[in-house]
């Protein structure tokens, strides 16, 4: 599978896993002593990790839908400063001033907005991360010296990989094949927000000739912290020191370093597509995202949705 | 005689719980159209690479964007299609309503006399008033409903594709149901019900 992080990693034992997955069903037969105790741990960590994974992309849907209404008012207030200097303001006309405090007025709010926007999109960058976070910690290690606390998220012995042998953990599944799914999923969040990063940037230096504030080029910082957010997506490209480039899933990365074109007079037809694909999604299929968390959830008895 | 009219009001009764389906599918179908035709309308700026502006170094956006809209329009004009089906249910429903209103009248043991059937007895209706208000109303939501479907049919037709002002006209002719005046059909219920307003 194709994953952004292609750059910071290099593409390790992802076929070693697979393998070991293959191999699973067939020694299961005997489970050990310890794996008796490892599977009822093992299936807690599971459950509570792809709730969490359900949450979060609630929180994706609520923050991601903000965030178009916010582009949405920043544009539609842009496009009406830009109309302001034809527009026929009937009696008005008379009023001292009046077409440039409207301006002014139409500035002030799409400083608002961008203010707006920006806060959705720092919570689609905490949504992703948190995502990832939990999609790794999928395996359940065992934990020794304390009688209590038997197992645990960090691994403590070169030896054991946290998923118990590659056993079934409900069903038919092994811990990998989970792990699988969900990377599968935030794979797509991952993507979508790095295509949202650069809608963002487009959004964010929408203005008018006279406040020439924002001049933002890919490699810049959106807010301050974001590079370390975004590393720890995998989602910024050590190699070239910039987030890496936003692509459509399944296709071929776009070859030529990522530049954003800042300040130019943004054709109407231009925002629209812009505010159009930030509506889509298109990184996320909503059908596959509902069907992995309805097959999981079936998979360990519970309804996630 | 009496009698008679008591179950003719049934039917009305009966006919006003379909009309008021027939409002919530009718706020359904506005919904519905203006989700399509602003779909629709979109597709054109869509399809010109020139309109994505940074967006353009994405290999394959295009494609995916025009891919996402037109899958989400075929779900909307499916579920069109759903609603129109409804609307025809309701129609058929007025029908039958109509059929059994006749019946009621005439395929009894003694069918009416005309003069029977014209006789009123105080502010009660009388049964030809009966009969003719279910065969409005019938006749009435049926032409709408054949408008609707033309009109519905129109937004998916591709030659020629509508123009933004086109939208507009169809919204304007779903939202005004030029076929059904209210006033008519609210007459109408007021003398088939006009002993009970008193």
């Amino acid at each position: 599978m194709q994953t952004p992080n292609a750059c910071t990693q290099s593409s390790e034992s992802e076929e070693a896993k697979l393998l070991r997955n293959l191999n699973l069903n067939l020694n299961s037969s005997s489970p050990s002593p310890s794996s008796r105790l490892w599977r009822p741990a093992a299936q807690r960590n599971l459950r509570n990790q792809w709730m969490k994974l359900v949450s979060h992309k609630q929180k994706w849907v609520s923050a991601s839908s903000s965030g178009r209404s916010h582009a949405t008012s920043l544009v539609n207030a842009h496009l009406s400063e830009r109309y302001v200097p034809s527009m026929d303001l009937g009696v008005l006309k008379d009023m001292p001033n009046i077409r440039q405090k409207t301006c002014m007025k139409l500035a002030q709010q799409q400083e608002l907005y961008r203010n707006d926007l920006l806060a959705s999109y720092k919570d689609m960058v905490g949504v992703v991360s948190h995502m990832v976070n939990d999609s790794r910690s999928m395996r359940c290690y065992m934990k020794a010296g304390s009688p209590l606390i038997k197992f645990s998220s960090y691994s403590e012995d070169k030896n054991d990989l946290g998923d118990g042998g590659c056993i079934p953990v409900f069903t038919f599944w092994s811990i990998p094949y989970h792990e699988k799914l969900a990377e599968e999923l935030v794979q797509m969040f991952a993507s979508e927000l790095i295509l949202k990063r650069l809608l963002v940037l487009e959004f964010l230096s929408v203005s008018c000739e006279e406040q020439q504030i924002y001049t933002l080029s890919w490699s810049d910082e959106i807010y301050s912290g974001e590079y370390e957010d975004l590393i720890s997506c995998s989602l910024y490209c050590e190699k070239t020191c910039q987030p890496i480039p936003p692509q459509i899933n399944g296709r071929e990365k776009s070859e030529s370093p990522f530049t954003v074109q800042s300040n130019i007079w943004k054709d109407e037809k231009v925002l629209q597509v812009y505010l159009t694909t930030w509506f889509v999604e298109v990184n996320i299929d909503t059908h596959r995202v509902e069907d992995i968390f309805s097959i999981v959830g079936e998979e360990m008895h519970v309804t996630l949705s | 005689m009496e009698m008679l009219v008591k179950k003719y009001q049934q039917k009305y009764s009966k006919v006003r719980e379909e009309m008021d389906r027939w409002d919530e599918l009718q706020s359904r179908l506005l919904r519905q159209f203006r989700n399509a035709s602003s779909i629709i309308e979109r597709l054109e700026v869509l399809q010109d690479l020139q309109n994505y502006g940074a967006l353009k170094s994405i290999v394959g956006i295009r494609e995916a964007i025009l891919g996402k809209q037109m899958s989400s329009l075929e779900v909307i004009l499916q579920s069109l299609k759903d609603t129109m089906q409804e609307f025809n249910g309701i129609v058929m429903s007025f029908e039958k309503i109509l059929r059994d209103g006749k019946h009621l009248a005439n395929g009894a043991s003694r069918p009416l006399t005309e003069n029977q059937k014209q006789q009123r007895v105080g502010i009660q209706p009388s049964i030809a008033d009966c009969m003719d208000g279910l065969e409005f109303i019938y006749k009435r939501h049926h032409a709408e409903y054949h408008l609707k479907l033309s009109t519905v049919s129109s937004l998916m037709s591709k030659k020629p594709p509508p123009s933004a002002s086109d939208f507009g006209a169809l919204q304007q002719l779903l939202t005004d149901q030029p076929n059904i005046a209210k006033e008519e059909v609210q007459s109408i219920f007021d003398i088939i019900f006009a002993g009970e307003l008193c």
